[in-house]
């Protein structure tokens, strides 16, 4: 028998297809993404295209660039000029010579006022024609998972929430992967006795912690309350950019405190026990009841935000990540290759960056794929209570806690449900098989 | 615990409500709502001074060269934010210090300002009251307020008001201009720079954190350590008293869900791993993989949805706990009949309560599973002839209990977060759902009662972990060798 050279990538995505479940989930996945990224036009009270009085109109594309995009068009028979706004049209109700509706042909928070208080999917639905009477809807614009007490449309709602579960999901786990990379690396790859420090230099790091922090953070507080107040997003980053200044400031220090160290006693050398203090963190974030964190510090914020949901969800999320790789670490470390570039004189980033982290990267992905769908589970049950989202974005959770209120409704439980689920099963399916095609032991 | 301790207390000093106004407005419900305000105005400093909030913060307090050390003695919280937010922008404390007493001084004279009887008569009382009472809303506005802008335009639209009006302002419109000329003043003779220059102030012991966390007996607080929650801000009530009322239903729900979890689990585990490879083992696993997947208060809707709905199978009680006292009185606590009255209520809760936390052990469980089984020891156990039966119950069991042990030390935390959810939707009065309604009214003490209880269940979490490891696996020992 011949056997195939395969590098470890071709290796994977090999043993990766041969799940069947994963395989399918992948696939899966790429349709949610798919569905996520064009929701715009699979549910949109806009057609695609419309044949308006001869003329041809792409209702869905202007006003996805442009809220209030306008037109206009000509009476043939009159000879009056017609003036539109594209989103105050209501286009079920205009005769018109060719249309093409998106999937779906309701906005998620469009108010049907003709359907309201929870319309049965499979019972009557009505519509006001053209001419004004109420008719039985035609199939192709009716409520296909029907509507919630205001006359919102279920499978709109569905089709939007799966951006936000996704973008939650995906958003959130990077913070959390970035961090715990960061902190769980260069607490194994250091260990307690790897950094050693003049003992001025470790002074003026703590030093530099507190100074960090008050230029960082007190002296750049109005500017961050006024970014948060121009939206989630800017405040988010100015935060971020505070991290940025702290950390500089530390580094600086470090720098000034090696600079000044003089004399037997300052240059004395002590070791920066870096793996105590983040396995202390680790210990304390875990003993903590997550979710009540992540609602009390989202509860902070009036009116909540997804993108503040995201930073919390990310930052309460990263030991996980930071346990793995830590242990990968220490394991590394002991290796052959780590110490024949200590020895080649690489730079402990260059060693960390280059040749460490990307061979105990495996498990990340795994932690990933789980991750996410933890993160999911976590953001659709904050929604289901009505925390920390905004109460004008339509999410899985909110659709399912709506249904909480009418057990009439079931349609409001089990899609949303359904999707749920779905979605995180298809992540830890992903993830399952990932394990198994990563680590060797597991070869069949 | 300290540091969860402390976590907690700088979570509830970023509250963005005051809590002094919560408080008052509880008790001013209780008492009669039209008291007037000099009353109001005293029981806002009792509160203060049972709260602390005139003292600092911490032991020591960083800040810049410019603040000021003693902000926390200028009662009213909004206050606070805008002259520090002013010091954060132009740094001279001693011109803001002057201009927010003047402020504070000409806004009182304002209230209490009895125009000349005689120029009053030109106008209607409507009018005049109107008049008198925006223009002392404007002057409360800018002492909220730091946006130079904001102040300008209140300024102006203050001074436009005197000028039409100047015949019945004409007494303090005087003062306006002086307030404006500090303002400018505060403007001119910025000294940003000292923004810049950290400073740290020490403040002594008498602080809040201490007083939460020791108590002090003058003020009438017990402190932390001596079980002193402090008081709930919806109520008034001491939120240790409220604790001791829902603990039992959140602690009973947790643990019998996990004692069932387990019961089910690992029996189930050694079943699976006599049957490794077979159809039970494919299908099982899948269910497990669902069960995982299902967001419990999915589970729990959809229960609720099943069996407690008057259309469809009507056989609990679709919320709450009712209080067995109110039935019969003369029930004992063990008596059987209140077990049956009270049972019903709790069916649907411990199933889903045990259902989330069926889903992770089993999990985990499975996993544990496959690398055990996969491992050399029970290779060699094979080999060695022994029955599957003891290979799996004496060789494989222990090892494969480990994570799950593991696990048990997390398994509080969990299930306390998770029970958020679960006792919304089943409204059961526990710790959940008390922590739910606590953050949505920003009820800060409830929420630190919450936080320092699961942070001790987790450590006692901890310490079964150890002990039980000791008992799986001999190798394990504490002792100093």
């Amino acid at each position: 028998m011949i056997e195939e050279q395969l590098t470890y990538r071709q290796y994977a995505w090999k043993q990766f297809k041969k799940n069947r479940p994963a395989l399918v989930s992948f696939y899966v996945l790429i349709l949610l993404v798919f569905v996520a990224v064009f929701s715009p036009f699979l549910a949109n009270d806009q057609p695609l295209y419309i044949e308006y009085k001869g003329e041809s109109f792409y209702p869905a594309f202007r006003t996805f660039s442009d809220e209030s995009a306008q037109d206009q068009v000509i009476d043939a028979q009159t000879g009056d000029t017609i003036n539109f706004i594209f989103k105050e049209v209501d286009w079920r109700r205009v005769e018109l010579e060719s249309v093409w509706w998106p999937l779906v042909t309701y906005s998620p928070n469009q108010i049907d006022k003709y359907n309201r208080d929870y319309t049965n999917p499979n019972g009557e639905q009505r519509l006001r024609s053209a001419t004004g009477e109420i008719i039985e809807m035609p199939s192709r614009l009716r409520h296909v998972m029907g509507t919630d007490k205001l006359g919102r449309d279920v499978a709109s709602g569905l089709i939007h929430g799966t951006r936000i579960s996704l973008l939650v999901g995906l958003v959130s786990m990077s913070i959390a992967v970035i961090v715990g990379l960061i902190l769980g690396a260069s607490a194994g790859y250091f260990g307690d006795f790897e950094i050693k420090l003049t003992r001025l230099q470790f002074w003026f790091g703590w030093l530099g912690l507190f100074l960090g922090y008050f230029y960082g953070f007190y002296v750049r507080g109005e500017n961050m309350s006024l970014a948060f107040r121009e939206g989630a997003l800017d405040g988010t980053l100015s935060v971020l950019f505070g991290f940025v200044i702290w950390g500089l400031v530390v580094f600086i220090f470090s720098k000034v405190g090696k600079y000044l160290s003089v004399g037997s006693f300052l240059r004395k050398i002590v070791y920066l026990p870096l793996d105590s203090y983040v396995n202390r963190m680790i210990e304390v974030l875990n003993s903590l009841p997550i979710i009540i964190v992540i609602i009390s510090l989202s509860s902070l914020v009036s009116g909540g935000s997804l993108w503040l949901l995201m930073v919390i969800i990310g930052l309460t999320g990263w030991t996980g990540v930071a346990r793995l790789i830590r242990a990968e670490m220490l394991r590394i470390k002991q290796m052959e290759y780590i110490q024949a570039s200590k020895v080649l004189g690489f730079s402990n980033f260059r060693i960390i960056v280059k040749h460490a982290v990307p061979n105990g990267l495996a498990p990340v992905f795994v932690t990933f794929a789980f991750g996410v769908a933890s993160a999911i589970l976590t953001e659709s049950g904050l929604s289901f209570l009505g925390i920390g989202v905004p109460a004008d974005v339509v999410t899985w959770g909110s659709l399912l806690s709506l249904g909480r209120a009418e057990f009439e409704a079931w349609w409001l439980v089990i899609y949303p449900g359904l999707a749920i689920f779905i979605t995180i099963t298809v992540y830890n399916l992903i993830g399952e098989g990932l394990r198994d095609a990563l680590d060797p032991k597991h070869k069949k | 615990m300290i540091i969860i301790s402390l976590l907690a207390f700088v979570i509830s000093l970023n509250s963005p409500t005051d809590p002094v106004e919560k408080l008052v407005l509880s008790a001013a419900n209780e008492s009669d709502l039209n008291s007037e305000s000099s009353a109001t105005e005293q029981l806002r400093q009792e509160v203060r001074a049972k709260l602390g909030l005139d003292l600092p913060v911490f032991i020591i307090s960083l800040g810049s060269f410019a603040d000021c050390d003693t902000l926390y003695r200028i009662p009213e919280r909004s206050h606070q934010g805008m002259l520090s937010s002013l010091t954060s922008q132009y740094g001279n404390w001693d011109e803001i210090s002057k201009y927010y007493h003047d402020l504070v001084a000409y806004s009182k004279k304002i209230d209490g300002y009895k125009p000349d009887s005689v120029v009053a008569k030109n106008y209607s009382k409507n009018d005049l009251n109107e008049l008198l009472n925006s223009s002392s809303l404007t002057l409360k506005n800018i002492l909220e307020v730091s946006n130079d802008e904001q102040i300008e335009y209140a300024f102006n639209n203050l001074g436009e008001k005197f000028n039409k009006h100047h015949l019945l302002f004409d007494e303090v419109a005087g003062e306006l201009s002086k307030l404006k000329g500090s303002y400018a003043n505060i403007k001119e003779t910025s000294s940003e720079w000292k923004t810049y220059i950290p400073a740290l102030y020490w403040n002594g012991f008498k602080n809040q954190y201490f007083l939460w966390l020791f108590g002090d007996s003058e003020r009438g607080r017990g402190g932390l350590i001596r079980g002193d929650f402090g008081n709930s801000y919806s109520d008034n009530k001491p939120v240790g008293e409220k604790m001791w009322e829902m603990f039992p239903y959140s602690f009973f729900l947790v643990i019998v869900s996990i004692i069932l979890a387990y019961l089910i689990s690992i029996p189930l585990w050694i079943y699976y791993a006599y049957k490794k490879d077979s159809l039970f083992d494919r299908v099982s696993s899948v269910i497990v993989f669902m069960l995982y997947s299902l967001p419990s208060f999915f589970v729990a809707t959809w229960l609720l949805y099943q069996f407690a709905n008057p259309d469809n199978l009507w056989w609990f009680p679709s919320n709450g706990v009712k209080n067995p006292d109110t039935f019969n009185k003369d029930w004992a606590w063990y008596s059987l009949d209140k077990i049956r009255h009270q049972a019903p209520y709790f069916v649907l809760p411990i199933i889903s309560f045990s259902y989330s936390s069926f889903a992770f052990t089993s999990r985990i469980m499975r996993v544990s599973m496959v690398d055990v089984l996969s491992s050399d020891y029970i290779r060699t156990a094979r080999a060695k002839g022994l029955s599957e039966k003891k290979v799996v119950l004496k060789h494989a069991l222990r090892n494969g209990l480990l994570p799950i042990i593991t696990m048990f030390s997390n398994v509080f935390p969990a299930a306390i977060g998770g029970s958020v959810i679960l006792e919304t939707i089943f409204g059961i009065p526990g710790m959940g759902s008390a922590v739910y309604e606590a953050i949505l009214g920003l009820d800060i003490p409830m929420i630190i009662a919450v936080f320092t209880l699961t942070g001790f269940l987790t450590v006692i979490g901890y310490l079964f972990a150890d002990i039980l490891y000791a008992i799986v696996d001999p190798r394990i020992s504490y002792n100093k060798k």
